[in-house]
C-alpha cells in the first residue's frame, strides 16, 4: 500500500469524474455519426491511394465494364436516328413496263394521287433517268455507248404521312396490280427490318447493361471482400472494443462507393471518347445520304447519372460482401 | 455488479475450462484472478467481455444476464468495459494515439475532448513522449502499457486485464497496479487476472484463485497476507 503513487486525482481529465458509460457522449450522436462517415470515407480513399496500381487496376475493369453498354447504346441511338433520317421521303418506285409511254404514266400517276394514302407522285421520264445515272460516278462511260434509252417511265409515290408500314404494303399490292406496270420497289421492308433489328438490339443493350452491372458488382464486392479478410484482425480488434457492425463496415462500403465513383466517371470518360471518335465518320456518312446528319451524343444527364449509378452499384457490392465476411469474422 | 453462478466452459472439442463457477463482486471492489497456466483465468475474463458464452450457468452484470445479450447487444455492452487483452491486440498500422483513440471514437466523443483523454491516459501510463509512433517500434511492455491506455480511456465501469504486467519490470508492474487501483478508488471495478504473486500479495486486494477451472480459495483483502 505504502508504494501507491500519489496522483492528483482530481486534477485528471481521466479520473475526475465518476465512471461514465464507455465515453458516450449522447448529446451529439448526429455529429459523431457525421465524423465517423467523414473519416471512414477519407480513410478507404487513402488506403485506396496507398496501392494505387491494384486501385487502377480494379477501377478500369469495372469502367469497362460500365462503358460497353454505354457504347453499345450510343451506337443504337444512332443508327436509329440515321435510319429514321433516311426512312423520311421513303418513296415507292413503280417502273412501267417499256412499252408504256408518257401519256399512259401521266395516266397510273393520277390514278395513283386520288388515292388518299398517297401524298405525292413524280413522274420520271426516261431521259431524266439517263441524267441521273450519267451524273453517277462510273457510269457517264458506259451509257455513252447506249444507243438508246434502255430506261422505262419511273413513278417515285411518297405514301401519306402518317400512313402505316402495313398501309404503305397494302398500297404496293394495290400498285402491282395496276396494269402496265413492271414491278414496284419498296425500301420500307428495308425501314421494317431495321426498325425490328433496332428493337432487338434495344433488348440487347438493355440485357447487356444487366449482366455488366451484375459484373460490376462482382468485381467491386470481390475486392471488398480480400480487402476485409485481410482486415481480418484489425476488424477483430475493433468489435473487441465495441465497434457496431456498421462502424467497422463503414469504411468498405466507402471503399465501395469510391471505387463506383472512379469507375463511373471514367467509363463516361471512354463514351465521350468513342463519341468523339465517331463523330467525324457520322458527319461524312450523313453527308452521303440525307445531307445534314451529325452523332447523336449521349445527353449530359445520362453521362453525369453514370458515375452516380456506379456509386450505388460499389456500395451495393460492398454492402452485400460486409455483411456475410463480417459476420464470419463475428 | 459481477455475479457468476454455477457457471461452466467447455471449449468445442475440449475439456473444461472453467466448471461450476459461482462468485460475486462488488460494485467498485478490485480483485485478482489467480491459479496456474490453464487454470481458466483468461476464459473467465472472456465470458465477461462476451468473446466466449457459458456452457452452463449465468452471469450478470449490473443485473443485466450476459446470456441474454445478443450479437447486436455486444457492442454496446463492450463499450462499458475496458479490457486488456494478454496479447496487447493493438492496430499495428495506427499511431499509439490513434489506438487509444479508438474507443473514443467509436463512442461518439467530440474530437478536441478526445485528444485530451488520450493525452491524459497516455500519460497515466508514462508513453505521452510515443503517441505519434506506431506499435510496431515500441517494446512488448510498451505495447502492453499502450493496451492499458486503450482500456482506461473511456473511463469504463468495469476494467478487466489479463496479465496487464506479463511484460513489466516489477517498478512499472508496481505503477500500473497502482493505476487500476487509482480507478478503483473513483468507483470503477476492476478485476485482474495474473499469477504474479509477489505482486498481488503487494496490492492487497481481494484474490479468486482458480485450479483446473474450479474456484478453490476466495480470499478478502484484509486477509492478504
Ligand atoms: N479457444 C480455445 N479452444 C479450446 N480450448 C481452449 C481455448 N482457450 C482456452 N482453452 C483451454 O481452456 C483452458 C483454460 O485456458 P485459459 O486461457 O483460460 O487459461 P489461463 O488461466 O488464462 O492460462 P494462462 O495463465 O496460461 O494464460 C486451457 O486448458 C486451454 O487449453
Ligand atoms: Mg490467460
Amino acid at each position: 500500500m505504502s508504494t501507491q503513487p500519489e496522483l492528483p486525482l482530481n486534477e485528471s481529465p481521466l479520473l475526475a469524474e465518476t465512471p461514465s458509460r464507455g465515453g458516450r457522449t449522447r448529446a451529439r450522436p448526429v455529429a459523431s455519426w457525421r465524423e465517423h462517415h467523414g473519416w471512414s470515407a477519407s480513410a478507404s480513399l487513402r488506403r485506396l491511394m496507398s496501392r494505387p496500381v491494384g486501385t487502377l487496376l480494379t477501377v478500369a475493369v469495372m469502367a469497362i465494364a460500365l462503358a460497353l453498354p454505354l457504347t453499345f447504346y450510343l451506337l443504337l441511338g444512332n443508327v436509329q436516328k440515321m435510319g429514321e433520317a433516311l426512312g423520311q421521303n421513303q418513296t415507292v418506285s413503280m417502273f412501267l413496263q417499256p412499252s408504256q409511254g408518257g401519256s399512259a404514266a401521266q395516266l397510273v400517276a393520277k390514278k395513283l394521287r386520288d388515292r388518299p394514302d398517297v401524298a405525292a407522285v413524280t413522274v420520271k421520264t426516261p431521259q431524266q433517268g439517263m441524267d441521273e445515272l450519267a451524273k453517277m460516278q462510273g457510269f457517264s462511260g458506259a451509257l455513252h455507248t447506249l444507243e438508246d434509252n434502255p430506261l422505262p417511265f419511273v413513278l417515285e409515290v411518297l405514301p401519306a404521312q402518317g400512313v402505316s408500314a402495313d398501309g404503305v404494303e397494302r398500297l404496293v399490292t394495290d400498285m402491282r396490280g395496276m396494269s402496265g406496270v413492271d414491278q414496284v420497289q419498296d425500301s420500307g421492308t428495308w425501314r421494317q427490318r431495321l426498325e425490328a433489328l433496332l428493337g432487338v438490339g434495344q433488348r440487347a443493350v438493355l440485357i447487356l447493361a444487366v449482366l455488366l452491372a451484375l459484373a460490376v458488382l462482382l468485381v467491386v464486392g470481390n475486392t471488398i471482400r480480400v480487402d476485409i479478410a485481410s482486415r481480418s484482425e484489425e476488424i477483430g480488434v475493433l468489435m473487441l472494443v465495441g465497434a457496431s457492425r456498421a462502424f467497422v463496415r463503414r469504411p468498405y462500403l466507402y471503399a465501395g462507393i469510391w471505387y463506383g465513383l472512379f469507375s463511373g466517371v471514367l467509363a463516361a470518360g471512354f463514351a465521350v471518347l468513342v463519341e468523339l471518335s465517331l463523330a467525324d465518320p457520322v458527319a461524312r456518312l450523313g453527308h452521303a445520304y440525307a445531307g445534314k446528319l451529325q452523332i447523336d451524343v449521349l445527353p449530359p444527364w445520362l453521362l453525369a447519372s453514370v458515375p452516380v449509378a456506379a456509386a450505388v452499384l460499389g456500395w451495393l457490392g460492398a454492402r452485400l460482401v460486409s455483411a456475410w465476411q463480417l459476420r464470419k469474422a463475428a | 455488479m459481477i455475479r457468476f453462478d454455477q457457471v461452466s466452459k467447455r471449449y468445442e472439442g475440449g475439456h473444461e475450462a472453467l466448471s461450476q463457477l459461482s462468485f460475486e463482486v462488488a460494485s467498485g471492489e478490485m480483485a485478482f484472478v489467480t491459479g496456474h497456466s490453464g487454470a481458466g483465468k483468461s476464459t473467465l475474463l472472456k465470458l465477461l467481455g462476451l468473446i466466449e458464452r457459458p456452457s452452463h450457468g449465468v452471469i450478470t452484470l449490473e443485473g443485466q444476464h450476459l446470456g441474454k445479450i445478443g450479437r447486436s447487444g455486444i457492442p454496446k455492452l463492450r463499450r462499458r468495459i475496458g479490457m486488456v487483452f494478454q496479447d496487447h491486440r493493438l492496430l499495428m498500422d495506427r499511431t499509439v494515439f490513434a489506438n487509444v483513440e479508438l474507443p473514443l471514437m467509436i463512442g461518439g466523443m467530440a474530437p478536441p475532448e478526445r485528444s485530451k483523454r488520450v493525452r491524459a491516459a497516455l500519460e497515466k501510463v508514462g508513453l505521452l513522449a510515443y503517441e505519434r509512433q506506431l506499435p510496431a517500434t515500441l517494446s512488448a511492455g510498451e505495447q502492453q502499457r499502450v493496451g492499458i491506455a486503450r482500456a482506461i480511456v473511456a473511463k469504463p465501469m468495469l476494467l478487466i486485464a489479463d496479465e496487464p504486467t506479463g511484460n513489466l519490470d516489477p517498478t512499472l508492474a508496481v505503477e500500473i497496479m497502482g493505476l487500476f487501483a487509482e480507478f478503483q478508488q473513483v468507483g470503477t471495478t476492476v478485476l485482474v487476472a495474473s499469477h504474479d504473486l509477489p505482486l498481488i500479495k503487494r496490492m492487497r486486494k481481494r484474490v479468486v484463485v482458480l485450479d483446473h477451472g474450479r474456484l478453490v480459495a476466495d480470499v478478502a483483502a484484509q486477509e492478504v497476507l
